[in-house]
């Protein structure tokens, strides 16, 4: 290795608290704390951070998939989650003692999963009609699929 | 096809060409049987080392032999000749730890074993104590060989066998060294129980298991208790059983693959009765004093143990493992804790555990599952580590974090460290204010924020824990594209560096008569835009010495100053343009050219503050002269404004002299004694309507602060400044410009020039009382 090797300066050695990596982003302080992570394709996942790695692939543990219709919400259990680093769009650590402190109402899973059928439905449906009318009009938009789009 | 080693059994060792036969009525590929022959035939390679005359000659010849024959079978070059693979992973030179001597020791053992009988386990029960007091040095050379923790003693050494046949053929090239023990023990015992080999008969797929992988231990529980007396178990047998057996310092966290390797080699260590058991107990307790290398994975095959005697030996062995520390870690050295150091070794006890069932793999697939494995033995046994260890430290905040959270730390402190030290090498960089511009200000920032702070309360600083991110040294990486030997011609490979030329892409001119004109004027905008481009990185270049100049030493200051003036005289030329003879006059041409762009009077501006007196003065005349036919390109931009400050601040430094004769090129009255007619179109103009004010008012301090006034003596000037008035009476109110500011002074100028009534009208035509709008 050429140069110093790094150093970290306010490292404790050892203890439980240690001040990993001073002054940047790292997640290696947030292992084992309640975090909301959001994914690329829109979903939103809340679990115990496990474990994570160079790239931010993530260990999720007791995770639990949220769909947000409106101000609903419900929540899936999921279990046990890795997601790859790069489909993590943000994740925030929960304060627990704030968790419950929304205004958004919880329901069943079956109730918010229709929800969302109804949502996504309506929303097809605007957008089929914007088509139209720009067809209509000899207009058309480019439909970009592969972007990330939720 | 028999592989090598099937061909050297003879005598004692035919059972194992029974074996041998059978497997291949089973359907294995010769590749398999090879495998299988290449465990034996490591594990019989050490034969000709050691002291055994007997078969030398004659297995050299066999060797020869089969050798041919493989050729033959697979032809050249298809298998990989093992044997020379593994030639300097043999310990030739002595073992340089000299606690153990282990060579030496390992030589009497292994003729103390071929001595006693080994046929029958329960006569080696009836052993009595003696070989093990020297079997302890063993112990370290289990390390390599993995099962064989106890050299001469018991079944877990003959039910180890086996595999260590096995596993001895599939050493990596991770292993350096693979010392040269008692193998004579495995050939005498190699019969005993046949080799756990999978009944699957395709290369590379895992072993076939009779338990799916993931079941839990619990469910296997039926089978332990079918088979308490099995000795040589068959190789389907061997899969099942005996998780439980394990003790309690393996959770559950391990994976089921792992647990069912070590069922594999703690199978036969069960054998043994409470005797053996209560022999090796204190065997270990003296070995982890002494040796200090065992590892949590001996304590595998040590079923009898009862868990508080192995958190006892293993909090011996946390101890132990402080003073070593492993080379390759030395990079690292205040990153990882001295707990993990000894990690390293753990990795290459316990690959030889789990190898069991990888001896039929392709050696590629083998090795890739060994470093899985690795990974998840490390983690396994460091986390059993910390599970146990971590009760009896007394770290409140551990015990605390397992209880509340079960599955806390998941994650381990060495793994973490592996990852923030990952983390910290990407920091690395040999221009940090290259790399990391926004860092480095921002905490720059914080810092004199603190330290005025500091400054202010006077209390005792506080240590901001702050990353400090080493500079390496930029080192120059030459490509050498890859060359191969003993190829006729240069083949080429294509690679991310050197990539393959696809398209012959020549640049052509066209010579066209037509598009001349055209191309010579988009060419010197071309040529404009890119001195501009020029002339901003300088800017940015003295910007970065001007910070390397305050943290470089004191010997190496003026080296920077010179690089700076330098670069600043650059500077010079890109904006004015280079002077053809001194005396000449350079033309304006290409500074109005680069006044044009938008961005060339930003850079304008910012080279401004950077020149000396005198060729910035030199700039705002021309800037002054050419300023109509600026201001009228500027109409739509109106960026001609961020000049001020610069002009502005040179004008308050100007001599009289010179002053005048701005004033002169501004009102364009250079050529007669009058005001051009594009004075009015400046005074439409912010800018131009600023910089006359600020030029009026500098005349005014000049004149008011000097006793014998050098403005006063030139008749220029007071001829400009009546000019001016009138000029100033003419132009309508309405058409005037909003100048930036209006100095205060200006009404005390106009004072010494104009009547009463006259200085009413200007008053209140210029706003000059500082009246709002």
């Amino acid at each position: 290795m050429p140069g110093s090797h790094p150093s970290c300066a306010g490292v404790t050695s050892g203890g439980a608290k240690m001040n990993y990596m001073p002054g940047t982003a790292s997640l290696i302080g947030d292992i084992d704390k309640k975090h909301l992570v959001v994914l690329r394709d829109g979903r939103t996942l809340i679990g115990y951070l496990r474990s994570v790695d160079q790239f931010a692939n993530l260990v999720l543990h007791r995770t639990v998939e949220r769909i947000h219709v409106g101000r609903k919400y419900g929540d899936i259990p999921r279990g046990i989650f890795v997601v790859r680093g790069e489909n993590v769009v943000l994740l925030g650590e929960i304060d627990l003692e704030r968790e419950t402190d929304t205004p958004l109402q919880k329901v069943s899973i079956e109730e918010i999963l229709e929800a969302q059928r109804v949502q996504q439905h309506e929303k097809q449906e605007a957008e089929k009609a914007k088509s139209e009318a720009l067809k209509e009009r000899g207009l058309s938009i480019p439909r970009t699929d592969t972007l990330d789009e939720y | 096809m028999l592989g090598p080693g099937s061909a050297r059994r003879r005598g004692p060792w035919r059972p194992r060409d029974e074996l041998a036969s059978a497997t291949q009525e089973l359907g294995a590929t010769s590749r398999e049987m090879f495998a299988l022959g290449e465990g034996g035939g490591a594990a019989l390679r050490s034969l000709d080392e050691s002291p055994i005359e007997e078969d030398e000659e004659a297995l050299r010849e066999e060797d020869h032999d089969i050798d041919q024959f493989n050729e033959d079978t697979f032809g050249t070059g298809a298998v990989e000749d093992w044997e020379e693979q593994h030639e300097g992973l043999d310990d030739h030179a002595e073992d340089p730890d000299d606690l153990l001597k282990e060579n030496n020791l390992a030589e009497s053992i292994s003729k103390l074993v071929i001595d006693s009988d080994l046929e029958d386990p329960a006569i080696m029960r009836a052993i009595p104590s003696n070989p093990p007091l020297q079997a302890p040095p063993r112990l370290n050379a289990s390390m390599w060989d993995g099962p064989m923790v106890f050299g001469g003693i018991g079944n877990p050494f003959l039910s180890h066998l086996e595999e260590n046949r096995m596993l001895s053929g599939s050493k990596d090239s991770i292993l350096p060294k693979r010392p040269a023990l008692g193998q004579d023990e495995e050939r005498d015992l190699s019969d005993r129980a046949p080799p756990p080999r999978s009944t699957s008969p395709v290369i590379g797929s895992p072993p076939v298991r009779t338990a799916p992988i993931g079941t839990p231990p619990k469910h296997m529980s039926y089978l332990a208790s079918q088979q308490p007396s099995i000795l040589c178990p068959t190789p389907v047998h061997v899969r099942a059983p005996i998780h439980q057996r394990f003790s309690a310092p393996f959770n559950e966290r391990m994976s089921p693959t792992q647990l069912l390797n070590l069922a594999n080699s703690s199978l036969r260590a069960h054998h043994f009765q409470g005797g053996v058991t209560q022999m090796l107990n204190p065997l270990l307790l003296g070995t982890a004093q002494q040796t200090g290398r065992m590892s949590p994975s001996h304590f595998a095959r040590m079923p009898g143990l009862v868990g508080s005697q192995l958190t006892a030996m293993k909090a011996n062995l946390l101890q132990s493992r402080m003073g070593q520390m492993m080379p390759p870690v030395t990079g690292f050295r205040p990153y990882f804790s001295p707990a993990t150091a000894g990690h390293l070794q753990d990795i290459r006890s316990s690959q030889s555990i789990f190898r069991a069932d990888t001896t039929h793999l392709h050696p590629q697939h083998r090795r890739l599952l060994n470093q899985r494995l690795q990974l998840q033995n490390s983690r396994n046994q460091h986390r059993g580590l910390n599970g146990s260890a971590g009760d009896r430290h007394s770290r409140g905040s551990y015990h605390e974090q397992a209880k509340k959270d079960p599955y806390g730390n998941l994650m381990t402190q060495r793994e973490k460290e592996w990852v923030s030290k990952i983390q910290m090498m990407q920091l690395q960089s040999a221009d940090p204010y290259l790399d990391d511009y926004y860092y480095q200000n921002y905490f720059e920032r914080l810092e004199k924020k603190q330290a005025a702070l500091d400054l202010n309360s006077e209390g005792p600083k506080k240590e901001r824990t702050k990353l400090i991110t080493p500079q390496v040294a930029k080192l120059e990486h030459t490509y050498r594209p890859v060359q191969f030997e003993g190829s006729l011609g240069k083949l080429t490979v294509s690679s991310v560096n050197n990539p393959r030329k696809m398209i012959d892409a020549v640049v052509t001119t066209r010579t066209d008569d037509d598009e001349t004109k055209e191309k010579l004027v988009r060419d010197k905008r071309r040529q404009t835009l890119f001195t501009i481009e020029r002339t901003y990185s300088l800017v940015l270049e003295v910007q970065d010495l001007e910070k390397k100049f305050l943290q470089v030493s004191e010997a190496e200051r003026p080296a920077v100053l010179e690089q700076r003036k330098s670069k600043i005289i650059q500077m010079y030329e890109n904006l004015r343009g280079k002077q053809a003879h001194s005396t000449e006059r350079v033309s304006d041409d290409h500074f109005v050219q680069i006044m044009c762009i938008r961005k060339g009077k930003r850079l304008a501006a910012k080279v401004l503050h950077l020149l000396s007196t005198e060729q910035a003065a030199n700039v705002v005349l021309a800037t002054a002269r050419n300023l109509p036919y600026l201001v009228k390109k500027d109409s739509q931009d109106e960026v001609l404004p961020c000049l001020t400050e610069p002009c502005s601040l040179l004008v308050n430094r100007l001599p009289s002299s010179a002053l005048t004769e701005l004033l002169q090129q501004l009102t364009g009255s250079a050529q007669s004694s009058q005001p051009g007619s594009q004075f009015p179109s400046i005074l439409q103009n912010k800018f131009g309507l600023t910089l006359f004010y600020v030029i009026l008012s500098q005349g005014e301090r000049l004149q008011s602060s000097e006793a014998a006034s050098e403005l006063m003596q030139d008749n220029r000037w007071t001829e400009l400044v009546f000019a001016v008035t009138r000029e100033l009476l003419k132009v309508p109110q309405a058409s005037l410009a909003k100048p930036l500011f209006v100095p205060t002074n200006l009404l005390a100028l106009f004072s010494h020039y104009v009547d009463r009534q006259t200085l009413n009208v200007l008053e209140s035509k210029l706003q000059l009382s500082g009246k709002p709008r």
